[in-house]
């Protein structure tokens, strides 16, 4: 993936203020246009050309004032349990309309047919702007225009108050305004639809000032919550078509084995079942689903595939990584932090470090399995019906996979388990291969994976290793810092059926692929300390491990995962930091203060120093041992920037030398978003993550030998169970002077790595540079 | 065909004895509270109450529930509506005080596993209104056959929600 990272500087591009727009502004209404038509010709209004499509210029995709003076909002954004779509969201839009919270009574999300905009579940706040916010501004604009004209009132006399608009002693509401008639605006928009980022609105309509938000920064439910818990949402998991049959797929034996024969179905004892087969994709349908679930098994174990042995297995996979992949393939990414000369500040430091930190594969492991149901309609119109991260984007992918035009494909959006990532590239999973079974059977097939499949067939964040160089001056600063990271391709979204199947998909990521489809490697990781003198940031990148070898193209397939790149750099960074402050003599979070210029980076440093009730001194602690049965307790911090949001973390471990067993007792974590929009989702999100970051730690490391992927259950992938979890404190810092907001549910879940790794070090003396601290790895560390 | 009695009523289902009791909730009853996680009784999505104990749906065959009083997500509300003698009208509009709670403390993130959350918490506080968050921790951890995982790390917000629901039931609805 190039890159997806914004620089701290850039984070919220100019906005034109109220009077710069009424110069401007009229550009953007119909009637008054100065650059309408023109302006659309490009690749803006392009999906208005689809069937099946909204047209993204009309206002009405977006926002839907109804004479009733209710509020209809869309988004392609899918909620994932961010929940961003029906709490963020609607307060945005009710502040820059002028609405009430309640007002706005539906969110309509995701469909490919009822939404205007494509792009992924993630960013939903948009770098402090996302799509539904510009909409309502623009919105805004043309119903001041609207009343001004019916009121008699010039536009800069009137004022909004929960939907009605006063000025010249006259008012009227916005359902009173909107009866009967379109708003004269269009709404500019530029971009791919099924692209990874969808359409982004332009322009810079004037937004309501900090100061008169009524409704952001107030802590509204989840209407989607209600649902859910009363168990009256439709998850994707619960549609049923008329004449559905049921699929299981029986996926090859190894990533690199093609298919030799596929077995038959017993039929005395499956008499409904069928064998797919469809190139390298076997599929087993039958009218319910314990026996296609049955036959499949059957099948499976009459089902002849090749043998391969082409990747290196987890023993050798750091030793593969640094002695045969091919990091000559793809350019090398310097950061745009770098600075200074890094290599006579290196040569002449007073104390220097030469480390490298190493991180595992790991699954996004939703808590269910991929599905979908799809119904290729005689008409070659295909519906399909999923939990995807991006439906625009499966919608062109599928489209492809058939060698069809997006007229044809409709994806409706439906609630299902958070998949972090896995398919903001617009596939989980199950969706190509319900497709190819309902084209095959002329009926709409409902494939699930079982949790092998899941575990074994999908998509896993990409490992990495870093190496560090960094010189302590005698004044105990840090003269120089150095870091070269390498990580595998971490974005492959061909579908795996279509793949499989021998039908077309995007090409497989290499050294030409465009923006996520690339194998370079992009500086994610904002660099926060702006007092280093000298300072070094590349990125290296290859094939992913086994994509050439396999004769299916296949080999360990990678997928961004929350907090994607980003994770794989700030461990290594973070904790290079800690050992950094250590080398000085330092106290870990006085030396990140000493280095940082940001105040934002600051805050968030002294706020979770606080919190987390820290004693300030060097690391490690005076009686630190690595040995014995009893605990030994320590604490370590890290810094991060991500999407406008500054973030910090303490944790406070115990460990076990004897047995190498970690547990987190404490955990502390200051965030600045800029404007909090809801407090509690926020820390609703906070808290998740940085329970996954725990597991992310301690527990989670993707095993696979010479074959394939060897971790196929909870079991052999363990994540935190509530008995993991530590006394949690969040710490929401609202800091209107930003003036905007930034995200919230990514970032949490790469802090704790190297906070834990920093209190092991504070704990005993000894540095793990390497994830997860498995008891059995912490414990030969320590013996060693 | 097998009789079973799912949410107090007794229905009639034509799967076969093997059938996972999950997919007759959801396929031949429309009960989709309970949700496919693993099918291996490790995660808890699928979760029921069969005679108030917590049972995994999907390694539970149908035919070995026959007789037995099932609870899914969808019954919780009745269940406390009979157990507090709310009247039909009242009952109607009344959710299980843990529906409640994981309302009131925005406990879900995408929700997913808190079928068996809900369920879990519910077998939990009609043998302890008041458990300690160790014993909180206990139950979802280690008192089933395996500890009900959420991916979304949502446990901090099902503890609250716990305690919560127990202020609730106290009260008496």
């Amino acid at each position: 993936m190039a890159t997806m990272s914004e620089k701290p500087q850039n984070v919220f591009g100019p906005t034109l203020s109220r009077r710069q727009f009424v110069k401007a502004g009229g550009a953007l209404v119909v009637g008054f246009s100065l650059v309408g038509p023109e302006f659309l010709k490009g690749d803006a209004g392009k999906a208005a050309t689809f069937k099946n499509s909204l047209d993204p210029t009309l206002p009405s995709s977006w926002i839907e004032i109804h004479p009733d003076n209710t509020v209809l909002i869309r988004t392609g954004k899918s909620d994932f349990g961010q929940g961003s779509t029906f709490t963020a969201y609607r307060q945005i839009v009710a502040d820059e309309l002028s609405v009430t919270f309640e007002a706005i009574t539906t969110v309509v999300a995701g469909s490919t047919d009822q939404t205007p905009d494509g792009s992924g579940a993630f960013d939903f706040l948009g770098r402090g702007t996302p799509n539904i916010r510009k909409a309502a501004a623009y919105t805004y604009q043309a119903l001041l225009d609207l009343a001004s004209e019916k009121l008699g009132v010039p536009k800069d006399k009137l004022s909004v108050k929960e939907g009605v608009v006063s000025g010249g002693g006259k008012s009227i509401s916005y359902g009173d305004l909107v009866k009967g008639q379109q708003l004269k605006l269009t709404i500019p928009v530029r971009g791919d639809l099924t692209g990874i980022m969808g359409l982004t609105i332009e322009g810079n309509p004037p937004m309501k000032p900090v100061g008169e938000y009524k409704v952001i920064g107030k802590s509204f439910k989840s209407s989607v919550i209600s649902s859910k818990v009363a168990a009256k949402e439709t998850w994707a998991t619960d549609v049923r078509l008329p004449g559905m049959l049921h699929a299981r797929v029986v996926h090859p034996k190894t990533l690199g084995s093609t298919l030799v024969s596929a077995g038959q179905v017993d039929k005395s004892k499956f008499p409904n079942s069928q064998v797919i087969v469809k190139g390298n994709l076997v599929g087993v349908v039958a009218p319910t689903e314990w026996e296609a679930i049955q036959a499949a098994e059957q099948v499976a174990s009459g089902t002849k595939w090749t043998e391969w042995k082409g990747l290196p297995g987890n023993a050798k996979l750091y030793q593969h990584l640094r002695e045969e992949a091919d990091w000559t393939s793809t350019p090398v990414v310097k950061s745009d932090a770098a600075k200074g000369d890094v290599g006579p500040a290196l040569e002449s430091g007073h104390r220097k470090l030469s480390a490298t930190y190493q991180l595992s594969y790991m699954k996004h492991a939703p808590i269910g399995p991929t599905m979908a149901v799809a119904d290729v309609k005689a008409d070659g119109t295909v519906h399909i019906y999923a939990h995807n991260q991006n439906p625009q984007a499966l919608r062109g992918e599928i489209a492809m996979m058939l060698g069809t035009t997006l007229d044809h494909v409709i994806v409706h959006a439906y609630p299902g388990p958070g998949h972090y990532g896995r398919s903001n590239g617009g596939n989980a999973g199950a969706e190509d291969e319900a497709v190819i079974l309902s084209q095959a059977v002329g009926k709409p097939v409902r494939v699930q994976w079982m949790r092998a499949d899941d575990m074994q067939w999908s998509t896993q964040s990409s490992v990495s290793f870093s190496d560090v160089q960094l010189a302590i001056d005698k004044q105990g600063k840090m003269a120089a810092y150095q870091i070269d990271h390498y990580m595998p391709a971490m974005q492959d979204d061909r579908p795996i059926g279509a793949v499989l199947a021998g039908l077309p998909t995007m090409q497989a990521p290499n050294p030409k692929g465009a923006f996520v489809s690339s194998t370079a490697n992009g500086i994610e990781d904002p660099w926060v300390y702006a007092g280093v003198s000298n300072v070094m940031e590349r990125g290296h990148g290859t094939f992913q491990v086994g994509q050439k070898a396999s004769p299916l193209a296949v080999g360990l397939r990678d997928h961004s995962m929350r907090t994607p790149g980003q994770f794989q750099q700030n461990y290594p960074r973070e904790l290079a930091i800690n050992e950094a402050a250590a080398l000085a003599g330092a106290d870990a979070i006085q030396f990140r203060i000493d280095h940082a210029t940001d105040e934002r980076a600051i805050g968030v440093l002294k706020a979770v120093r606080e919190s987390s009730g820290w004693d300030t001194r060097p690391s490690p602690r005076p009686d630190a041992v690595s040995t014995g049965s009893t605990a030994v307790r320590g604490r370590g911090v890290s810094l991060m920037l991500r999407s406008g949001t500054y973030w910090a973390c303490v944790c406070q471990i115990a460990v076990t030398p004897s047995t190498g067993a970690i547990v987190v007792e404490k955990y502390a974590i200051a965030v600045d978003p800029g404007i909090v929009v809801n407090p509690m989702q926020l820390k609703r999100n906070v808290e998740g993550g940085a329970v996954m970051g725990i597991g992310h730690a301690l527990f989670e490391e993707m095993m696979f030998d010479e074959s394939g992927i060897t971790t196929d259950d909870w079991l052999a992938y363990p994540i935190p169970t509530m008995a993991d979890i530590p006394e949690i404190k969040v710490v929401l810092l609202h800091n209107p002077k930003v003036g905007s907001y930034g995200g919230g549910s990514e970032a949490a879940n790469a802090l704790a790595a190297p906070a834990i790794a920093a209190a092991l070090h504070d704990a005993t003396g000894k540095i793990m540079r390497r994830l997860p601290m498995k008891p059995a790895y912490v414990q030969a560390l320590l013996k060693a | 065909m097998v009789t079973i009695t799912v949410n107090g009523v007794r229905r009639e289902v034509q799967a076969p004895d093997d059938t996972p009791l999950l997919y007759v909730l959801r396929n031949d009853l429309q009960l989709i509270g309970p949700q496919f996680g693993c099918g291996l009784a490790q995660c808890g999505a699928c979760a029921v109450l069969v005679d108030g104990k917590e049972a995994r749906s999907c390694v539970t065959p149908v035919a070995g529930v026959a007789g037995q009083e099932i609870t899914t997500l969808e019954g919780l509300p009745a269940r406390w509506a009979k157990q507090k003698g709310l009247s039909a009208e009242e009952a109607k509009n009344t959710l299980h005080p843990v529906q409640q709670a994981w309302i009131e403390e925005q406990t879900p993130q995408c929700g997913f596993c808190q079928n068996g959350m809900m369920i879990k918490a519910t077998e939990l506080l009609e043998s302890n209104p008041h458990p300690t968050l160790a014993q909180i921790k206990e139950a979802f951890t280690t008192s089933g056959v395996s500890p009900n995982l959420c991916r979304c790390g949502t446990y901090v917000a099902i503890m609250e929600a716990v305690q919560h629901a127990a202020t609730i039931m106290a009260k008496g609805r």
